[in-house]
């Protein structure tokens, strides 16, 4: 299965992959809340999230995890929408959004964009 | 509209109302966006002999139609008001998050109007807009009202979408050097903007939106942004390395650094403090504004006992507190920089004005009992001692309020103050950079790096390399960079990532067509940039502000540089003004002909 590799420490938090993803998924439109990739910026930590599942349950026990010294919220990590992390749905319509590698061979718009080298695409192998 | 949203909020805050406006077509077409329209806007309704601090005066942040796009380093905004430290038009600029984000909330930009009664905050989430008491935050410091106004959000991802711009102390206390700061650490700087935002009772405008920002042909502008990131240094190149000191590391090898005031251009200890010293020791990451694929933020954090602190610091912050007050503590500049984003203060104009300070204390201008302490060149805790007292207007720091120029002349040697139009230099050592003494000479709204970036030119070879020491070519290239600028500022690009990827007026163009579907040219982007910088002459004439301030401090004509490259050299501004007014088709007087207004659309 193809994969994007995200290597947080090289993300700048600048966004241009939600914008690309934006641009792609939606004609002539430029709008992150509607991208499927969404950089979650606390701090100086940067998180490039791209949307996975939607589920109607929240997590019942939520976890705090440490990496390398850092303490993460494993939430804002999670790639999924639910209840408790309203994120990745349409605005309006609360339509789930999900990343789709761009299509049909994979062509990830937000891997192009991604100049400081954060976002790898990763073919089938 | 295609990359304008076409709406713009006008809040009266003496009555607490608000409407919401369309945006005219022909005259965004003709000003673009950002610094020009909100020029155009500041021209049309406020009276340029209005005091900067009075209700008579408005504050325009407008963003550009690239800002929001995804145009590379388009997330930039402005704010133009009439500045009080210079008292021209102040244009200040900024990147972050906010612009975009007002963006897609539905407007491209706010007038604010009067004063209130009362603190208040602007509070706009899409179509829900009021006017929030501030009461609860007046007196918090910039982060503290981030923090405060993200808990009251309540919900965790909301906050985190919710951008802020706010004033902290200094704005609120009037002080000349006030900045409104963004994300903790980006800043409308320069010319005293905080003070007008703090006279106007506003302690902060937050913004989150889920509209849209449309384009007219995404599949063109597209391939224009992956033209224009071909062109960006791998992983954003040296900046990415070393921040903006990237330009300062050449201006201290040419001995052009300015040290102790100006009165030299070598620190012996800059390498102490320079990109190398900040990367091994206190630097965390890089970071990027919005859509910017170059990241010359720097966060850092410092954990040296007295100086504990964290945050984003940028180049001139280095010179202004560090080789200016005789400093070589990277800590402590650290620490002042870190005061000023909390304080909300300009790193450049408060590090001159203390180091014109320091030159009055040594030279016996300026009495110690003054101070409370002694003020030598190299003394770290006067130094950021006074940063914060200036902040909040305490003892000497609220002479030093008012600016260095104003603290100069108080003290009779307004000679001393290393300023132009009364607003200190930035760090650049002009007898040795001709070219960049025109710009600060000439610049509106006072000595300002980012209005032609010759030094590009002269120092990096960026568009084209042109000798430092000479002066000839360089009232044409001063003109033609102002112009490009102005339309840079107007489109919402960044200046210092154009720069990175050497972009062109036919760059903006493949953006601008794309984006707006209107038909932009070359020739039509540099005559816009023309319109502004002569809409922004016109404004500052009306002020009071004439040729008699287009020059630099005395020093810089009459002092040579003893030392490096520039080894003999004062700046020979008088070679070129002449010419620069002529080649802008103004009069001896520095006044626009009547010709050239018409030929702008300004008669």
């Amino acid at each position: 299965m193809a994969r994007i590799k995200v290597d947080h420490d090289k993300c700048t938090g600048c966004r241009l992959c939600e914008l690309a993803c934006s641009l792609h998924h939606i004609e002539n439109t430029f709008n992150p809340k509607r991208s499927r990739i969404k950089v979650f910026i606390e701090g100086e930590l940067h998180y490039p999230v791209l949307a996975g599942p939607y589920t109607d349950a929240e997590c019942t026990a939520k976890n705090m995890v440490v990496i390398a010294g850092h303490e993460y919220d494993e939430c804002v990590l999670c790639r999924a929408s639910c209840p408790a992390k309203p994120i990745f749905k349409e605005p309006d319509t609360e339509v789930p959004l999900k990343c789709d590698f761009c299509g049909d061979p994979p062509d990830p718009q937000c891997v192009k964009v991604c100049v400081p080298g954060a976002l790898t695409f990763l073919p089938e192998d | 509209m295609d990359g304008w949203v076409g709406r713009i909020i006008r809040v009266d805050l003496s009555r607490g109302e608000f409407a919401v406006e369309d945006l005219d077509p022909y005259l965004a077409m003709d000003y673009i966006g950002g610094r020009g329209l909100g020029t155009k806007i500041l021209y049309d309704e406020v009276d340029p002999q209005v005091d900067p601090l009075s209700p008579e005066n408005k504050m325009v942040f407008m963003t550009g139609p690239l800002t929001g796009t995804g145009a590379p380093g388009g997330g930039r905004y402005m704010m133009v008001t009439k500045g009080p430290l210079a008292g021209t038009v102040n244009c200040c600029n900024s990147g972050g998050h906010f612009g975009p984000e007002l963006k897609y909330a539905g407007y491209d930009g706010i007038i604010f109007e009067g004063k209130a009664p009362n603190p208040v905050y602007l509070w706009i989430n899409n179509d829900d807009i009021e006017i929030r008491s501030a009461e609860h935050l007046w007196g918090k410091t910039t982060s503290e009202t981030e923090d405060i106004i993200r808990e009251e959000i309540g919900d965790k991802w909301q906050a985190m979408d919710t951008h802020i711009n706010c004033i902290g102390p200094a704005g609120e206390k009037l002080v000349r050097l006030a900045n409104i700061i963004n994300g903790k650490n980006r800043a409308l700087g320069r010319g005293g903007a905080g003070a007008v935002m703090g006279s106007k009772n506003l302690k902060a405008v937050v913004v989150r939106g889920t509209r849209a920002v449309t384009v007219a042909d995404g599949e063109a502008f597209k391939e224009a942004v992956l033209a224009i990131l071909e062109k960006v240094p791998p992983g954003g190149g040296p900046l990415a390395d070393f921040g903006l000191l990237v330009v300062h590391a050449v201006v201290s090898m040419m001995g052009l650094i300015p040290t102790r005031n100006f009165q030299s251009g070598v620190f012996e200890g800059w390498g102490n403090i320079d990109g190398f010293a900040l990367k091994e020791k206190f630097l965390v990451r890089n970071k990027a504004c919005f859509s910017c694929p170059v990241a010359g933020g720097r966060v850092y954090r410092v954990d040296v006992e007295g100086f504990e602190g964290c945050g984003e610091v940028e180049a001139e912050a280095h010179v202004n507190f560090g080789p200016m007050c005789g400093i070589d503590n990277l800590a402590a500049i650290l620490k002042a920089n870190y005061i000023c984003n909390d304080l909300g203060i300009d790193t450049i104009s408060l590090g001159g004005s203390i180091a014109c300070a320091m030159e009055l204390y040594e030279r016996g201008y300026l009495p110690e009992k003054d101070v409370g302490y002694q003020l030598n060149f190299g003394n770290v805790q006067a130094m950021v001692e006074l940063v914060e007292k200036t902040g909040l207007r305490q003892d000497f720091g609220d002479v030093l309020a008012e600016g260095g120029y104003r603290m100069a002349e108080k003290y009779g040697h307004p000679e001393l103050s290393m300023s132009v139009k009364r607003q200190e230099m930035p760090g650049y050592h002009v007898q040795g950079i001709q070219g960049t003494g025109l710009e600060f000479a000439t610049s509106n709204r006072g000595a300002d790096h980012m209005r032609a970036c010759t030094y590009n030119s002269e120092l990096l070879g960026i568009p084209e390399k042109l000798d430092p020491l000479v002066t000839e070519g360089k009232a044409a290239m001063c003109i033609n960079l102002q112009n490009f600028l102005a339309a840079k500022d107007a489109a919402g690009l960044c200046l210092v990532t154009a720069a990175t990827a050497q972009m062109t007026p036919e760059d903006v163009v493949s953006l601008l067509e794309p984006a707006t579907g209107a038909g932009y040219t070359p020739e039509g982007v540099m005559l816009a940039g023309e319109r502004i910088w002569n809409l922004e002459r016109l404004f500052n004439l009306a002020a009071g502000i004439t040729a008699k301030d287009d020059t630099l401090p005395k020093r810089m004509l009459e002092e040579p540089v003893l030392t490096g490259e520039a080894e003999g050299h004062v700046n020979r501004l008088g070679e070129m003004l002449p010419e620069y007014y002529q080649l802008r088709g103004w009069n001896e007087e520095g006044v626009p002909t009547q010709e050239k207004l018409e030929e702008l659309g300004l008669a």
